[in-house]
């Protein structure tokens, strides 16, 4: 029950700087490229039209009527249940009905047990969701135009983007009934389907995560411990028994928060790698060390067993009554906490042995929060996948085909959601499995067809010559090309919050739901623009 | 055809639907299981065929409704969804994803329910690797029993093939009783760690019976050679001579299994008793296919009848590859029939069980650092062993022997040495001490780990 990725708080403000640089530069691009193709078109007339469409735009996007919206989205949602959309419900409920049979008895462990029935109900809202989504956005405009059923609208009072805002939010409200209760047929499925003693399970763990930083074997400061040869680099070990310590440093920590019938709980789940067998029956010991730095103190806790892939609870006032620090003075906790950080230092206590460690794999635990806050910020984030999937449906279907709209959708989705990561592996030359060290040399295509050709491996630096810098020059521009494509992908993994609801955590504001709520933002709307131009520049006739 | 009406053309195709019909119903029909009143029926020919050569699906196993509803709903897309689902089966053991990866065999073995290696793969995967992965013992144990699970399910899908039963045997057997938790989990077998669900008793999916782990095995072992026998399916693990043992050798693992925990008491003695008969007048008069001769031989012979097989090959001027004195050599020496023959008739003697009680006992009394016990102890076993050995000269080349042996002059080796007295020239057991030096590394390795165990 614990995380395999590092959840980083999101930069809201750099964020949204480079977004608005990219959307400058992007409109003059795009502006300019506009200005000469209408000057080839026609003639020195062409500028005076663009200027005329963009200026029309603007009015056109000022003069939005929310009545006219409200009315095309009635139409939109009429005309999907009309299409028999609901009938993804039949779907739906087939699966929940038999899905008991084939989950119960998969394993007997509680904690895998829970996590499987909750993976099971969010993917499976999740993949019947966008596929819905997707169809009904994509050729919801498209067969408007082969019905001639718009021209009807367009004769009417209505802008353009309006019947594109209209559509959106018809498809969305749609999507949200279907995954409204969707979510609430599958979360009283989990609450039903589990057995009472597995219920306990269910719950959002709040954690405060602090930023981790190792002493190496020799006591030196290092950024990595021990490599065990695990093929999964994510996590760094420390030896038993010697100076090696795993450090977390909290910040903005509140000392009141820990004065309740809760005190100061620290959560930990860390891998155990033996060099050899030792006591089998008995598992390897753990000790954490809370530090002030400010104050000087020190203060070792009573050792305890590291029970792997578990939830290590470890209440520390429960487990050591009273605190004393190196010296055997008697200390407070909130002594240990002023200003507002807590450092917590993390040892092996056996020799020869080694502990493995992450970012998330210590952290506060404060008082849990229902399941359900957890589930439904979850359900949240798959509505702003769904509602992304419907402005990138009717923005498609806006100057595509029915079935290249599909097509060209799918395809954006299935690359977001399933190879984002290769793409991104491509653009950084991070290939390796969890391991952000290593890099290879000349990633890109000019330098690989060079390596293939001479049997070099990717290890080994290019020269300082003339030759090799301008492969890396060709390699530097196929890189940014492919980086501007990789950026036009959204990134779907990124909205899939399973893993926190799953593994017993609260979905977390900064570190999931506002990268959500920003990348739906930065992306709809440069498409809904898109969008707005394509219909309004597009000749309805030519279907 | 372009003059016919549309109701002419649409009884044409309802004509030919007829039509075809005859041949599909004759082809297709299911068979009708005689019952009370009723003779049955043997079905069309695609059923009698199924029926014949037993392809039909309940013809393997009991039938899994969701498993051929996946494999029709996946239409041509069973391979696809397979491969997709070991790679992410792969993924989610390196990320030690445990709760994924136990969802997705589940699933794989849904697409794939008749193909054995999947099951071997995957069982095997889930009792020796992941268990490995868990650091607490009792995880380790739990993941053990998920991999035997793994196996019966494998072995109801598909109840024809021996295989299937003997991986649960010897998963049962090898795993739980000569791992390095073997004394844990032997005892785990009979109670269960998992207080909360099984009461201190066993977990009734793998221990339905409350038996040792090897008595668990050995039923396995034997419902595998008895399936060979009912559907005449041979296996392909080993060779047959050899499969054919394993009910009686989970007999004798069970004995050196209590005797690795210190029992050498009646009980190991009669386990061992039992152990020979078994193996003398099951094994040993199991007829064992042989393809040269074209009959089968047993391997139990005494020396007359042996006598009496060569006299009668010699007269017949038979060439060795087609003597049967020769095959039964073979098949002796590959299945280490007369090593056994003996040492179980040696082990239920008490001498034999004081010498190893009285080593074992000198191991204990070392580890508790009295050198002058376990010196003595040490002694009286040694000559023990080397009296008994001196009477059973055929053993004395065997690797359990050998070992034993060395181990035992090894402990004695470090009493004098904390006694600090001279390793005198002579002591019994010398002559195999002497006789195997490139050993002694390798059994000094496992003296060590067993001084760190303190075993």
């Amino acid at each position: 029950m614990r995380l395999s990725f590092n959840p980083e708080v999101f930069d809201l403000l750099g964020g949204f700087k480079t977004w608005l640089a990219v959307m400058v530069v992007l409109s003059i691009v795009v502006f300019i490229t506009s200005l000469v193709m209408s000057l080839g078109a026609l003639g020195f007339a062409g500028p005076s039209q663009v200027l005329m469409h963009i200026f029309g735009g603007i009015g056109d996007l000022c003069g939005t009527s929310p009545r006219r919206c409200w009315a095309m989205t009635q139409l939109t949602f009429r005309e999907a249940v009309r299409r028999k959309t609901l009938l993804v419900f039949a779907v739906f409920a087939v699966l929940f009905l038999f899905a008991g049979w084939f989950l119960s008895d998969v394993t007997a462990d509680p904690d895998l047990q829970v996590k499987n029935y909750v993976s099971f109900v969010l993917r499976t809202i999740s993949w019947l969701i966008l596929p819905v989504a997707l169809l009904l956005s994509c050729w919801g405009l498209p067969e408007d135009i082969k019905a001639r059923s718009l021209h009807t609208v367009v004769t009417k009072p209505v802008r353009r983007h309006e019947i594109v805002i209209g559509r959106i939010l018809g498809y969305t409200a749609i999507g949200v009934l279907i995954l409204g209760v969707m979510s609430l047929v599958g979360w009283a499925w989990i609450k039903r389907q589990l057995p009472d003693s597995m219920k306990s399970q269910l719950t959002a763990r709040v954690p405060v995560y602090g930023a981790l930083s190792f002493i190496s074997t020799e006591g030196k400061d290092v950024s990595e411990a021990v490599n065990v040869g695990d093929e999964n680099m994510f996590r760094s070990f420390i030896e038993g028994n010697t100076k090696a310590r795993a450090i977390w440093k909290y910040s903005d920590i509140d000392p009141a928060q820990f004065s309740g019938s809760q005190g100061l709980v620290l959560e930990s789940s860390f891998d155990a790698f033996r060099t050899y067998k030792g006591k089998i029956d008995k598992q390897l010991l753990c000790q954490y060390t809370l530090v002030n730095e400010s104050k000087k103190l020190r203060v070792p806790l009573n050792a305890f067993e590291i029970n792997e892939f578990r939830r290590n609870s470890y209440d520390v006032l429960k487990q050591n009554p009273t605190l004393q620090d190196v010296d055997g003075k008697p200390v407070e906790l909130r002594d240990l906490m002023t200003g507002g950080t807590l450092q917590v230092e993390a040892a092996c206590l056996s020799s020869a042995q080694f502990l493995g460690m992450a970012r998330p794999d210590l952290f506060i635990r404060l008082p849990d929060r229902p399941f359900e806050s957890s589930f439904f910020k979850c359900i949240l984030n798959i509505g702003l996948m769904m509602f992304m999937v419907v402005v990138l449906g009717v923005v498609s279907g806006s100057f595509l085909k029915g079935p290249i709209a599909t097509v060209l959708t799918g395809f954006i989705v299935v690359v977001g959601k399933m190879a984002h990561g290769f793409l991104e592996s491509l653009v950084t030359g991070d290939v390796s499995y969890h391991n952000p060290t290593v890099k290879f040399q000349g990633a890109g295509p000019f330098g690989a067809l060079y390596r293939i050709v001479t049997h070099t491996t990717p290890g080994i630096a290019f020269d300082d010559t003339f030759f090799f810098r301008t492969i890396n020059a060709l390699d530097s521009m196929a890189l940014n090309v492919l980086w501007a494509i990789y950026k036009v992908f959204p990134n779907f993994e990124s909205f899939d919050t399973t893993e926190y609801t799953a593994n017993a955590f609260d979905v977390p504001w900064a570190e999931a739901l506002l990268p959500s709520l920003a990348t739906t933002f930065a992306y709809c709307v440069p498409w809904i623009m898109v969008g707005y131009f394509s219909l309004r520049l597009r000749e309805l006739e030519s279907k | 055809m372009n003059n016919l009406t549309s109701l002419q053309r649409k009884l044409l195709y309802l004509g030919g639907i007829l039509l075809l019909l005859i041949p599909i119903t004759m082809m297709g029909m299911p068979a009708e299981p005689a019952q009370a009143g009723n003779k049955g029926s043997a079905g069309g020919v695609l059923a009698q065929k199924r029926d014949e050569f037993k392809y039909g699906e309940h013809d393997l196993g009991n039938v899994d409704p969701a498993s051929s509803t996946m494999n029709l709903l996946l239409l041509g897309f069973r391979g696809i969804a397979t491969s997709v689902l070991w790679t992410e089966a792969i993924e989610q053991q390196r990320g030690k994803d445990w709760a994924g990866l136990r969802a997705t065999t589940e699933s794989i073995i849904l697409l794939q329910p008749h193909f054995l290696k999947v099951w071997h793969f995957q069982g095997w995967n889930l009792a020796y690797n992941v268990s490995a992965e868990w650091d607490g013992v009792a995880d380790r144990y739990y993941w053990v029993k998920e991999g035997i699970k793994f196996f019966k399910k494998g072995r109801d899908r598909n109840e024809q093939y021996a295989e299937l039963y003997w991986y649960v045997g010897d998963t049962t057997g090898k795993k739980i009783g000569r791992s390095d938790e073997a004394v844990i989990f032997r005892r785990f077998f009979r109670h269960d760690p998992d207080e909360a669900r099984y009461g201190g008793g066993p977990d009734p999916f793998v221990n339905p019976n409350s038996r040792d782990n090897y008595q668990e095995a050995g039923e396995w072992f034997q419902q595998a050679n008895n399936t060979i026998e009912t559907f005449h399916n041979e296996q392909h693990i080993m060779a047959p001579y050899l499969f054919r043992a394993y009910p009686q050798r989970a007999i004798f693992d069970q004995a050196m299994a209590l005797q690795r925990e210190g029992e050498f008491g009646e009980v190991c003695r009669n386990i061992w008793a039992e152990g020979f008969t078994a193996w003398t007048t099951k094994y040993g008069m199991m007829d064992l296919d042989c393809e040269v001769l074209g009959h089968p031989i047993h391997l139990e012979v005494s020396g007359p009848e042996l006598q009496e097989m060569k006299k009668d090959e010699d007269a017949k001027g038979k060439e060795d590859w087609f003597r049967q004195t020769v095959w039964i050599g073979k098949y002796q020496d590959q299945a280490n029939y007369t090593y056994w023959r003996t040492r179980s008739r040696v082990e239920s003697e008490k001498e034999m069980s004081d010498a190893h009680r009285l080593l074992y006992e000198g191991e204990q009394a070392l580890n508790k650092a009295d050198p002058a016990t376990a010196l003595k102890l040490y002694v009286d076993g040694m000559t023990k062993y080397d009296k008994i050995l001196g009477e059973y000269p055929q053993m004395k080349n065997e690797d359990e022997t050998v070992e034993e042996a060395m181990l035992a002059v090894m402990g004695w080796q470090k009493s004098l040495e904390y006694l600090d007295e001279e390793v005198p020239e002579a002591f019994p057991l010398k002559d195999i001490w002497d006789e195997h030096p490139l050993r002694r590394p390798a059994v000094k390795s496992e003296f060590e780990r067993r001084r760190r165990a303190g075993r």
